[in-house]
């Protein structure tokens, strides 16, 4: 069924009794761009029809397992992630999860098409509100954008802002500036006036190298070296001052990890305590906006050797509002519900991991 | 040392991971050649069913660009983080140094895979 391009009227979204288990990371899949179809204008139509389109490019590197998906998550036709009630079945049902954030990962962003990109982006938005909002209540979702055009970009997150199932918009984290040049402001401002956080997901990059010094060989190192992109935007989006200019502005950094987080907070504060004649506009250390505005998922989990490492990084955060449970399903690094957290993490941090902080972040009954 | 019977010996193809029960509790059985495997069907780490996992080996380097496969078959790989685990003792491959899963004594007797417990 189409539903571009109004978006139809929100109401009140249904919200579980009690939110115990939010899990900040879920991907959803369109199985080629054939699915969008019904969701195109008919000038994209004819297009994709008469060119054999199938999908955007994806992947540079072979991501482990087919689809980068956990071996069991394959629905009975499909890929994983492309069906709605399977992957309800599997993730919400047996993990006993209250609320799901749909990540997906649909890579048109990489068009250089912007058009076509833009067109895309729009059917995604649609397809995600047809297939998954509708089905289960328990879906929440991130509005795709193009980051090349914010302009477009704003306007698309005014428009699927009307529906409540949406709850964050979706940025990535290789980009190809960094995230907080004033070139995105567009778009932040959309999302304040929405009332939406910034959720920037792990991924993206296909026109710059993914790491500071060129393109590596191995999945391993891209997959490691995705906290470097993550440190950069932290770094744009404090000193750039976008949370200066939109002070209501949340961001949400999606599998990138955060044991990097402390040292990077100590050295941009003592950098800052020279330097901040070039950034006067942090009247405060550059931590203290971190922590009121960014929060990072837990997937995936840092491992140390001896947990209680982990517990004593968590609490170099400086803050107990700062995580955010996530699984990642389907994908083969997978965090479950039930072993991801080690037991050094006490029960009154373990409640705000696995929903409170969500819950102050993401306003779920969005109406 | 006791053995119970998990199934004829047709219920486990060469070269695939079967799942069986042993005292109630999931097992992986895997059948290569003469020999007849049987470990936990859990991996530690995050709780994953084995039996949905993939029979590898242990990857050696043996110089720039040149990487074998030794023990191909014999290895178990967990199917959601790709942890490695041998089928003989349960060790974990490759630089996991704290983690194991249970391995079992088997064999097949009569036509029947029987597997050990303690």
């Amino acid at each position: 069924m189409a539903i571009a391009p109004e978006v139809r009227p929100a109401g009140t979204r249904e919200q579980p009794a009690a939110i115990n288990l939010v899990d900040t990371d879920v991907h959803n899949y369109i199985g080629g761009s054939r699915v969008l179809l019904e969701y195109l204008p008919e000038r994209w139509i004819h297009y994709l029809e008469h060119t054999g389109f199938d999908s955007p490019p994806r992947d540079f590197y072979p991501r482990y397992y087919q689809h980068a998906a956990r071996r069991d998550s394959f629905p009975p036709s499909g890929i994983p992630g492309s069906d709605p009630q399977f992957a309800a079945e599997q993730l919400l049902d047996g993990y006993g999860i209250d609320i799901g954030i749909l990540n997906c990962l649909y890579p048109a962003y990489k068009l250089f098409n912007i058009d076509m990109a833009n067109a895309l982006i729009r059917a995604a938005n649609d397809w995600q509100i047809d297939k998954w909002l509708d089905a289960d209540p328990r879906w929440r979702a991130s509005i795709l954008v193009n980051a090349r055009d914010p302009q477009f970009s704003a306007e698309e997150i005014r428009r699927c802002a009307r529906h409540p199932g949406y709850v964050q918009v979706l940025m990535l984290a290789r980009n190809h500036a960094p995230l907080g040049k004033r070139e995105f402001w567009p778009i932040y401002e959309a999302a304040q006036d929405c009332g939406l956080p910034i959720g920037v997901h792990f991924g993206g990059g296909h026109d710059v190298p993914i790491t500071s010094s060129g393109w590596p060989s191995y999945y391993i190192e891209d997959h490691t070296g995705m906290a470097q992109s993550f440190q950069s935007q932290v770094l744009s989006l404090v000193c750039e001052g976008v949370f200066v200019e939109y002070p209501k502005t949340k961001v949400v950094l999606i599998e990138g990890g955060f044991a990097w987080m402390p040292p990077l907070m100590w050295r941009l504060d003592k950098n800052w305590k020279g330097l901040r004649g070039e950034v006067p506009w942090l009247t405060k250390p550059p931590s203290d906006y971190i922590r009121e505005h960014i929060r990072c998922s837990t997937q995936p989990m840092e491992e140390p050797e001896d947990p209680r490492h982990l517990a004593q990084i968590i609490d170099m955060l400086g803050s107990d509002e700062f995580l955010l449970f996530a699984t990642d399903y389907p994908h083969w690094d997978f965090d479950s519900p039930e072993r991801a957290l080690p037991s050094v993490i006490g029960d009154d941090l373990r409640e705000k991991i696995f929903s409170k902080n969500a819950l102050k972040i993401y306003d779920f009954a969005r109406g | 040392m006791p053995a119970v019977d998990v199934g004829p010996v047709e219920d486990f193809p060469l070269g695939e991971i079967r799942p069986a029960k042993l005292n109630g509790r999931g097992i992986a059985v895997v059948r290569n050649d003469n020999a007849v495997y049987a470990v936990r069907d859990t991996c530690p780490h995050q709780g994953a069913k084995l039996t949905l996992g993939t029979l590898t080996g242990e990857p050696v380097y043996c110089g720039p660009g040149n990487i074998e496969f030794r023990r191909f078959g014999q290895v178990l790989k967990c199917p959601w983080h790709g942890w490695d685990y041998s089928l003989a003792d349960g060790t974990a491959i490759g630089g996991n140094r704290t983690t194991r899963i249970r391995a079992y004594r088997a064999r097949i007797e009569n036509g029947r895979v029987l597997v050990e417990t303690d």
